[in-house]
């Protein structure tokens, strides 16, 4: 692993060095009791102290942190039952142990209840207390461990950009950080413990939270929306977590600031539609003011100021399809399509549009003919996309193909895709280009293709709406002999 | 023969309602003009037209909004609506339908960049016009 967060900072956490050589305190009374451990304790590499009483137990400890105490129950002076309490609350970090005269049960019961992590009844072999000490410690490592991972957890969550937000089953708020207080405009008292509802006013936030609190034990379930606030727009996604028998115990809630990305959505919206407007719809009225003219409406006219009017009337109309296609592929990029989709049946679909171009196809003599093969699955998708993605193709088939000659297409399924071949006898794609024809503005150029008019977007628009649906486009050619174009659309799972 | 059928023509491009009027009154209809949907409106009452051709995208009222509203009016919904669609507005003029509870009761379509022929085919098919 190259990674260097995770993997210098793991050995620190685990061998913490403040845990090399653990502190303990033995408070007993009887001298022969603190000198057997202390000799035990230092031999095995802990740093031992002593006290002959709670009290002056109690004033060490105030002084100074002790990882383990070791304390009789039954001492002239303070009872170390009633010291127990003291130190719990003043350390909670400490694990306390108590040594118990004459295997007092009720003692060693008493002060588990009041907070000591273990007992061991006098008189005790040195063996006997190392196993005490050895379990003291292990758990006093798994403390600190725990410790640190949650400061480190705190630490992170509290830098991060994006919001995040803990509940527990209940709707409580077990953590929250800055980032998300601030997405939210929340500014009152802290809120960890209060519900959902109470900091968050929209509504929303709270069902996708009952809606991943009821998702059932195995479900996976991540539940995303967008969140409008006032002047900024959020995405949250919500999920749950939950314990080693996968009951759920609570959400974890993610918040994504999307404001610019709206906002530019926007802008880009916006100038679509503006190009649109005012550009072409000159156009068309340039188009429509020479046709009047060259229709004579506007008196008689001769035959040579006709041609020109009507070469001009060409080019105008090239640079209205020029425009729409920018459009075209301005807004399938910005997802400005609104990407409405249901079940096509692909087969009706080419019908159609085999009768739509059928007329250029003849005017050429081409045979454009769509092989009979009834397809029952459908796929889904945006038919106007779909339209678009054929005309284009057959359109192109139509316009490369000399006269007499023949464009079939042909639909089957191959695995879990329907495919759609249309295969023409034109003249072909040389092989460097093949490569670039789905790149903007590239037309292949040569002394076949310069009467044919184009813009160089029709195939690249058709490749974003391919790959938007998923799906698949292949071509293969031999110059002069024609071109397959193969598109491929996955069929939904049922 | 009847009395000259009455068009009215409604952009707000200036040049594509003269360039559409002159071959209306070319072929032999009466024409009024409107730059806007709200003025559309007030014209509308004044020379109750057989027909509109109507731009889909306008200021002040867009042309969707008005063929609703005189598609729902009882006095006018007999006027036969043909609306101007822009051919990149084919997705949107769908999609209209399902926003603002406004549904698309025009006649008829026409795309820009407008085909003059096409146009007229409409306008005399959808007026059962005899000279």
């Amino acid at each position: 692993m190259s990674g260097l967060g995770s993997v210098t900072l793991t050995p620190q956490i685990e061998h913490s060095p403040l845990f090399s050589r653990p502190s303990v305190l033995v408070v007993d009374d009887e001298k022969r009791i603190r000198d057997v451990c202390i000799k035990m304790l230092s031999s095995e590499g802990y740093e031992a102290d002593s006290a002959e009483s709670a009290e002056i137990g109690m004033q060490m400890i105030k002084e100074k942190h002790f990882d383990i105490i070791l304390m009789d129950l039954m001492m002239p002076g303070l009872p170390g039952l009633e010291a127990l309490p003291q130190i719990r609350s003043q350390h909670p970090d400490t694990v306390v142990i108590v040594i118990t005269g004459y295997a007092s049960l009720e003692h060693a019961v008493e002060a588990m209840k009041k907070g000591a992590f273990d007992f061991i009844p006098k008189p005790f072999s040195p063996g006997d207390l190392r196993i005490v000490i050895t379990k003291a410690v292990t758990q006093i490592n798994t403390l600190q461990d725990i410790a640190n991972e949650k400061s480190r957890m705190r630490v992170m969550i509290n830098h991060l950009a994006d919001g995040v937000m803990t509940t527990d089953n209940q709707k409580r708020i077990a953590q929250v950080n800055p980032a998300f207080l601030r997405m939210i405009g929340y500014h009152g008292p802290r809120p960890i413990g209060l519900e959902v509802a109470q900091i968050v006013p929209d509504e929303t936030m709270s069902s996708m939270i009952d809606q991943t609190l009821g998702a059932l034990e195995d479900d996976y379930i991540d539940v995303s929306e967008e969140l409008c606030l006032e002047k900024t727009s959020l995405l949250a996604r919500c999920v749950p977590f939950k314990d080693r028998l996968r009951r759920t115990l609570g959400t974890i809630t993610v918040l994504h600031d999307i404001t610019s990305q709206k906002e530019m959505d926007q802008v880009k919206s916006d100038f679509v539609s503006m190009v649109s407007h005012e550009i072409r719809s000159p156009m068309n009225s340039v188009l429509m003011q020479l046709k009047n003219v060259v229709d004579g409406l506007a008196g008689e006219t001769t035959r040579k100021q006709r041609e020109i009017l009507g070469r001009a009337s060409e080019k105008i109309v090239a640079l209205i399809n020029l425009v729409s296609e920018l459009l075209d592929i301005a807004k399938i990029e910005s997802g400005l399509i609104p990407q409405e989709r249901r079940a096509v049946q692909i087969v009706d679909l080419l019908e159609e549009q085999v009768a739509f171009h059928q007329a250029r196809a003849q005017a050429k003599s081409i045979r454009l003919n769509l092989e009979k093969n009834r397809i029952t699955q459908v796929v889904n998708a945006n038919r106007f996309n779909l339209e678009e993605v054929f005309s284009n193709i057959i359109g192109n088939a139509i316009d490369y193909t000399p006269e007499g000659g023949k464009i079939s297409i042909r639909v089957s399924v191959e695995g879990d895709y329907i495919a759609v071949r249309v295969t023409d006898t034109g003249i072909g794609i040389p092989e460097d280009d093949l490569q670039r024809i789905f790149d903007r503005f590239y037309r292949v150029k040569n002394a076949k293709t310069r009467h044919i008019l184009g813009t160089g977007l029709g195939l690249p628009i058709v490749k974003s709406i391919i790959d938007a649906h998923d799906g698949l486009i292949r071509v293969e050619s031999k110059l002069d002999f024609g071109t397959t174009f193969s598109v491929l659309f996955p069929i939904p799972a049922q | 023969m009847s009395e000259k059928k009455l068009i009215m023509v409604v952009d707000d491009d200036p040049d594509l309602v003269e360039s559409v009027s002159m071959r209306l009154v070319n072929d032999g209809f009466r024409v009024a003009k409107a730059y806007d949907g709200e003025e559309a409106w007030e014209r509308i009452r004044e020379e109750k037209p057989q027909m509109l051709i109507l731009d889909v995208m306008m200021p002040r009222k867009n042309g969707y909004v008005l063929c609703d509203e005189i598609k729902k009016n009882d006095q006018f919904k007999d006027i036969t609506v043909v609306l101007l669609t822009a051919v990149a507005d084919a997705v949107t003029s769908t999609n209209y339908t399902h926003r603002d509870g406004i549904t698309n009761l025009a006649d008829d379509f026409i795309p820009k960049p407008i085909d003059m022929d096409k146009l007229m085919d409409i306008v005399k098919d959808n007026l059962e016009y005899c000279s």
